[in-house]
């Protein structure tokens, strides 16, 4: 019923969508959705920005790293800088991202083009999706004034369901990305870019379905909640 | 937007062995090729695809390796390996691979392997080892274990030393003294009354600064604690540890019938090389080494079981003939009277190699300071006819070729036995040709060195560069080559028994030994050991390190394949060979045999090209 709903939703969209790009990045989607996890093409996904609000903060740089068949492909891990208007400021202190290292990026314009074409007939993953997912909006809709309809597997909300069913008191910081690889004995990373935390959160993803499958067979509807 | 560098994955994999020896260009390459998977408890085992064998590296988590039966074989953690196997022989993955704890693993795919083994040596070794290791722990027999399975009665002395109560404490510790023991069982009227050590000498008689003429009984445990001749060993360890104490006199129905010692207990458990050679240099006569020697056998099985290169097997064993040559000169001596000159004990071939595995026969000669008398003539004669006969007798069969100190031949003078080397080398005919595999591997095994030195010398004086020795040394070993044709087609040789089989030793090791004797004795090296003459011929850059490597790996392995035939043979009860039975290898195991006779062929291509160059 909720695959039913979502491939409609898919196929509305890319039906009065006047851009052919979103329009066959949705449809790709409606053939993969219905597909066993195991077999579904994902994407885990992480972004640096320069703030938390996607209406008037900017994207700095876009992570990613593709799962296959369950296996997350290291070769395929890739990492975009994206060029903005006026400085990183203080978020630089968080990403080590610095403005001179901005001169390899590329405009956002070619960035949204290029994570489309990286990232069609995939299911993203990300590590409180909805954040990531606004700027990708936001974004997107800027450059070419279309919505579009992704589907995403938020890690952060299973993690979430995961300990309420567990009935477990939810603290400040429980759900944060390095505490929920803890609790799955997962390795600490040190360094963080992009493309690291896109890593970090699919290793997670994979340990979540592991825990919530065991043996059986998981559809994508089991971890969007 | 190039693919990203995943940093911590490059960090990790960089830090394990043995990829820590890559290359970084080829450490990024190797990195991007990972694939990284999570195993969760609940599925129980890893599925390994037939179809695409892959290593897996483990990154966290916690693993175990069972073979077919169920037999565990390997318990695995952070940055350890599983899946190589397949990788290594092209076989499906017979072992299961149990999950313990959840944890995150990187694939690394096959082509990948390959290209990594290809691009370094370490790494191709480490996982070859790494199999063989695996391989001979599956083949492992199940050791025995002593300790709970055998009788005190086959450990313990049988005669023990006994002493009456009324003895002077002087008079116990000269009997010590005398016998090398560190107790003795305190009698009275035949019966057992106590027991006097060397740390009751020490504690209740230097201690309290007592003197000797101190009566035994004053200084004695009384009623020490005793155990019967069949109960088990692991009952004498208990009651040792229970007391501390580190001997335990042995008596049934009140009879004492000899005593057992820790030390009895530990040789008996493992049959250490430096307690079978303490022991042989505490033998008083042939009938007790001939005894001693045939712990011999037990000790190599022991060795092997145990996993030890086939170099130090080879050397241990050698020391232990080495000791027991020693002995039998010593014991020998006494009984004729010191020598009427300065002589050496040569040892030839393998004992001089320090290769000797199984079924060693004897190659030795006598080397003399000057021309000997009628009279030294004599003594000599007597002294090596006594000591070739009292190996003959440990084990160590008589020379079928007669090369021994007993055959008047091999038994001159220092001149004497220059002359014959210089005979040799200078005017190489096929007989002398054949002797140099056997005569220029010389060590000496007793006697001064001086003396050894003077011969060695002036051997190695002539040797060096001598164009026309050398080709015709090397002429002379290139009549044999490895069998390579074996791995298209079975063409295999003919022991006396009708039994077919590789020739380890003749086709393999005694190939290499050859190649490195030939390029020793062109350059003067000193040493006989076939792996110190190519580590030296090395160091001299006389091969060149990579051929050199590779020769040194193709000797210990051929030698290492050998020495665990034999223990199988031995195991099997088999007359013990130097044959392999092609039929008893695994693929891999015959894809590594191939690889090291494929050494072996380039080492002879490799020497042929340098010494027969003018021919």
């Amino acid at each position: 019923m909720r695959n039913l709903y979502l491939k409609t939703r898919l196929q509305l969209n890319a039906l009065f969508c006047k851009e052919a790009v979103i329009s066959d990045y949705n449809r790709a989607l409606v053939a993969q959705i219905s597909k066993p996890l195991s077999q579904l093409p994902l994407m885990a996904v992480d972004l640096e920005m320069t703030g938390l609000d996607c209406q008037f903060d900017q994207i700095l740089s876009i992570g990613l790293i593709p799962i296959h068949n369950g296996l997350l492909q290291v070769a395929k891990s890739q990492q975009l800088l994206v060029s903005i208007d006026g400085s990183v400021g203080d978020s630089a202190a968080i990403h080590g991202i610095l403005d001179n290292q901005l001169t390899q990026a590329v405009s956002a314009k070619q960035a949204m083009a290029w994570f489309l074409e990286q990232t069609k007939g995939h299911v993203l993953v990300a590590h409180h999706a909805p954040l990531d997912l606004c700027f990708l909006k936001t974004e997107i809709q800027r450059c070419y004034g279309q919505t579009i309809q992704f589907v995403a597997i938020d890690t952060m909300a299973v993690e979430k369901r995961r300990l309420l069913r567990q009935h477990d008191v939810i603290k400040e910081g429980t759900l944060r990305l390095d505490a929920c690889r803890q609790r799955y004995g997962l390795p600490v990373y040190a360094a963080h870019n992009a493309a690291v935390d896109a890593l970090a959160c699919g290793e997670l993803l994979l340990a979540q379905m592991a825990g919530i499958a065991g043996n059986d067979e998981l559809s994508l509807f089991d971890l969007l909640g | 937007m190039d693919a990203s560098e995943l940093q911590p994955i490059t960090d990790f994999i960089q830090g394990l062995v043995p990829f820590d020896t890559l290359s970084n260009l080829t450490l990024d390459r190797c990195c991007k090729s990972l694939s990284v998977g999570y195993y969760s408890k609940a599925s129980r085992f890893v599925p390994l695809d037939p179809n695409n064998p892959q290593l897996y590296i483990v990154r966290c988590g916690a693993f175990e390796v069972r073979d077919k039966n169920g037999e565990l074989l390997d318990r695995l953690g952070e940055g350890d390996y599983f899946g190589f196997p397949s990788l290594l022989s092209g076989e499906d993955a017979s072992n299961r691979v149990a999950i313990l704890e959840d944890g995150l693993v990187y694939h690394l795919p096959p082509n990948m392997f390959d290209f990594l083994r290809q691009e370094s040596r370490e790494f191709d070794r480490f996982f070859n080892r790494a199999f063989a290791k695996r391989l001979r722990h599956q083949g492992r027999f199940k050791a025995k274990e002593l300790t709970t399975t055998s009788r005190v009665s086959t450990l313990m002395s049988h005669s023990p030393l006994t002493i009456d109560m009324k003895a002077s404490v002087a008079e116990a510790s000269r009997l010590m003294r005398a016998s090398r023991v560190s107790s003795v069982l305190v009698i009275d009227n035949n019966k057992l009354v106590g027991i006097l050590t060397d740390k009751d000498l020490r504690n209740r008689v230097l201690a309290e600064n007592l003197d000797g003429s101190l009566p035994v009984h004053q200084a004695m445990t009384t009623t020490p604690v005793t155990i019967e001749s069949n109960s088990l060993v692991f009952e004498a360890m208990l009651l040792m540890s229970e007391h501390n104490i580190h001997h335990l006199p042995v008596v049934d129905n009140g009879v004492t019938t000899g005593v057992v010692t820790s030390t009895d207990i530990l040789r008996g458990q493992s049959s250490q090389p430096l307690l079978l050679i303490g022991e042989i240099e505490r033998q008083k006569d042939l009938q007790s080494l001939i005894q001693v020697s045939k712990q011999i056998p037990l000790l190599l099985q022991n060795l092997i079981s145990a996993d030890a290169r086939a170099e130090e097997i080879g050397r241990v064993l050698t020391s232990v003939t080495d000791a027991l040559t020693r002995r039998l000169i010593v014991l020998n001596q006494q009984i004729l009277g010191e020598a009427p000159m300065a002589f050496c004990w040569l040892a030839f071939g393998s004992q001089g190699r320090q290769d000797q595995a199984a079924c060693s026969d004897q190659d030795n000669g006598l080397l003399l300071a000057h021309e000997p008398d009628e009279a030294a003539q004599g003594y000599f004669e007597a002294l090596s006819h006594a000591v070739c006969k009292g190996l003959d007798e440990c084990g160590y069969v008589y020379c079928p070729g007669d090369i021994m100190a007993q055959n008047p031949k091999w038994r001159m003078s220092l001149d004497k036995w220059k002359q014959v080397f210089d005979k040799w080398v200078n005017t190489p005919e096929p007989k002398a040709l054949m002797h140099a595999s056997i005569f220029f591997d010389m060590r000496s095994v007793y006697g001064p060195q001086t003396l050894f030195d003077g011969l060695q010398d002036a051997v190695l004086s002539n040797t060096k560069n001598n164009d026309i020795f050398l080709a015709g040394l090397t002429g002379n070993s290139l009549t044999s080559s490895p069998p390579l044709g074996f791995f298209r087609k079975f063409v295999l040789e003919r022991d006396g028994s009708e039994v077919k089989g590789i020739d380890l030793k003749h086709k393999g090791n005694a190939l290499i030994n050859d190649i490195a004797r030939v390029y020793a004795l062109s350059a003067g090296i000193k040493e006989v050991n076939t792996a110190k003459r190519i580590r030296a011929l090395m160091e001299q850059s006389i091969i060149n390190r990579k051929d050199a490597l590779n020769l040194a790996d193709a000797h210990e392995f051929i030698a290492h394949m050998r020495l665990s035939n034999q223990g199988y043979q031995y195991t099997q009860s088999l007359p013990v060979t130097n044959y392999l039975m092609p039929q008893n290898l695994s693929s891999l195991v015959r894809h590594q045999l191939r690889d090291a006779f494929k050494v072996v062929h380039d080492g002879q291509v490799g020497l042929k090209l340098k010494m027969m160059r003018s021919y």
